[in-house]
């Protein structure tokens, strides 16, 4: 049965090497992205440029890399900062008291029953859209269902029996928060930040599309894929294609490098 | 050591019936008192509010002439649950079981059977009597005087109640531990106690 544990390590590795390898090569091809030369203008996928060219005779595949080099990070770090927040929102709804509780509750039912894309151009447009308005905007959004699981999670745990018999046998609270509640909640944590990021990249590709986010010079994925849009009625299927489908396996890779995170933390399916 | 609960009227949240109602109990270093009523009649909800788990809605809990509720730290009067597997962090090695207890005698440890490899598993490795080995194990701390047991066997094979009963008993014998015993079988409570109360009767 060891098989299927080292597929899943083997299998988030190779996620986890692709995603860096984008990554790294998007910061030192920033330069290449950006270069254009009217000589090779609109070719077709080839084997000197896999993805072919665009308008301006930029080379598409290193455009994308560096596009998505580019969400990677702001993925990053808009889903390290709502993983952080949904923790502090979840922990405090669930240990400050009854209107603390109904407060943060509340204010999740709010952010929830707000259709995501609306509330995030609503945001990003308040913070002037651009860098830091995407980051703002995805940020505020995305950690209220992570906060609820760990609010319900905290709660479940304050009541178990382990926790209680801790106490009786005097141990403090700081034992108890970081021997008994953190090995519970950390999986939780983890799987739940790993998997904000897919949704992080997709959200922030999908404002930049509509225009609410990153500004037009920068080489970003959602940039890309809106300019693409106009050329693909004249027959330049590649622009929007491949960009499309190495978004597609980014969130993916993410998605599986989540999924292996599951099966290897939980005990009940840790040994299989 | 002497622990007294006088008068103890209980009733949950949920505006059920009262579950206790003026009831008093007491148990003291050396003896073993065995408690017994059917089911539903409050005999874990006793030993919930003896061990300091619940608050009595009226009455007192005293341990040598001091409320439970003002001893801090670690505290003498200690509780075995019924189910072994609530009662443990599922994703703790069962060796931090043991280090949870109060300086767990290596003595305590052999006399239950737990075998050395157990303590590297997870609880969902191991079976319910194991786990409540580790559970009697824990709560039998250096500084526990009183050990209330909820039922603490139901769940096992004859051959291993009666190994964990001879073992508890010598235990409290030896440490003049006073133990309040909860079961369903009065032949159990017939051959292990000093005295039997039935919470039907009163």
């Amino acid at each position: 049965m060891k098989n299927r544990r080292l597929t899943t390590v083997i299998l988030m590795a190779v996620a986890l090497v692709f995603l860096s390898a984008v990554t790294a090569s998007g910061y030192f091809w920033k330069e290449a992205a950006l270069a254009t030369d009217f000589s090779r203008k609109d070719l077709s996928p080839s084997i000197a440029f896999l993805f072919g060219t665009d308008w301006m005779g930029r080379d598409m595949f290193v455009r994308t890399i560096v596009g998505l080099s580019l969400s990677i990070r702001i993925g990053l770090l808009t889903a390290a900062a709502s993983a952080v927040l949904a923790f502090l929102m979840g922990t405090a709804a669930a240990v400050m008291g009854k209107k603390t509780d109904s407060l943060i509750c509340g204010l999740i039912d709010v952010i929830m029953g707000i259709p995501h894309i609306l509330l995030l151009i609503l945001i990003s447009y308040a913070c002037g859209r651009g860098f830091w308005g995407v980051v703002v905007g995805v940020s505020l959004t995305h950690w209220t269902s992570l906060a609820r699981l760990i609010r319900g999670e905290v709660l479940q745990l304050k009541e178990s029996n382990y926790i209680r018999i801790a106490e009786r046998l005097g141990h403090s609270r700081w034992y108890i928060a970081f021997r008994h509640m953190a090995p519970c909640l950390f999986p939780q944590f983890a799987v739940g930040l790993v998997l904000l990021f897919p949704h992080a990249i997709l959200h922030e590709a999908s404002i930049t599309f509509l225009g609410f986010g990153l500004s037009p010079e920068q080489p970003a994925i959602g940039v890309i894929l809106s300019e693409s849009m106009q050329y693909l009625a004249m027959g330049k299927w590649w622009l929007a294609l491949f960009p499309g489908i190495l978004l597609l396996v980014t969130v993916l890779m993410f998605h599986f490098i989540g999924q292996g995170l599951v099966r290897l933390v939980n005990p009940g399916s840790a040994q299989e | 050591m002497k622990l007294e609960g006088k008068n103890i009227t209980f009733q949950y949240d949920n505006g059920n019936r009262k579950i206790l109602n003026k009831f008093s109990i007491s148990v003291e270093s050396g003896e073993r008192v065995g408690l017994t009523a059917p089911s539903g009649f409050g005999k874990t909800t006793c030993c919930k509010i003896l061990a300091g788990y619940e608050k009595p809605d009226s009455g007192e809990v005293l341990l040598d002439g001091k409320l439970l509720s003002q001893w801090k730290g670690y505290c003498p009067v200690q509780m075995i649950w019924q189910h072994p597997e609530l009662s443990v962090n599922p994703r703790r090695k069962m060796r931090t079981v043991l280090e949870e207890g109060d300086e767990v005698d290596e003595r305590i440890i052999e006399g239950l059977g737990i075998e050395r490899d157990w303590e590297t598993r997870y609880p969902f490795e191991l079976s319910g009597g194991e786990l409540q080995r580790f559970c009697i194990a824990r709560a039998l701390g250096k500084r526990t005087k009183i050990l209330l047991a909820d039922e603490i066997t139901t769940m096992l094979d004859l051959l291993t109640q009666s190994q964990i009963w001879k073992f508890l008993l010598e235990e409290a014998e030896r440490r003049q531990l006073g133990l309040l015993v909860v079961s369903h079988s009065e032949g159990l409570l017939k051959q292990v106690c000093t005295r039997i109360v039935n919470l039907e009767h009163v």
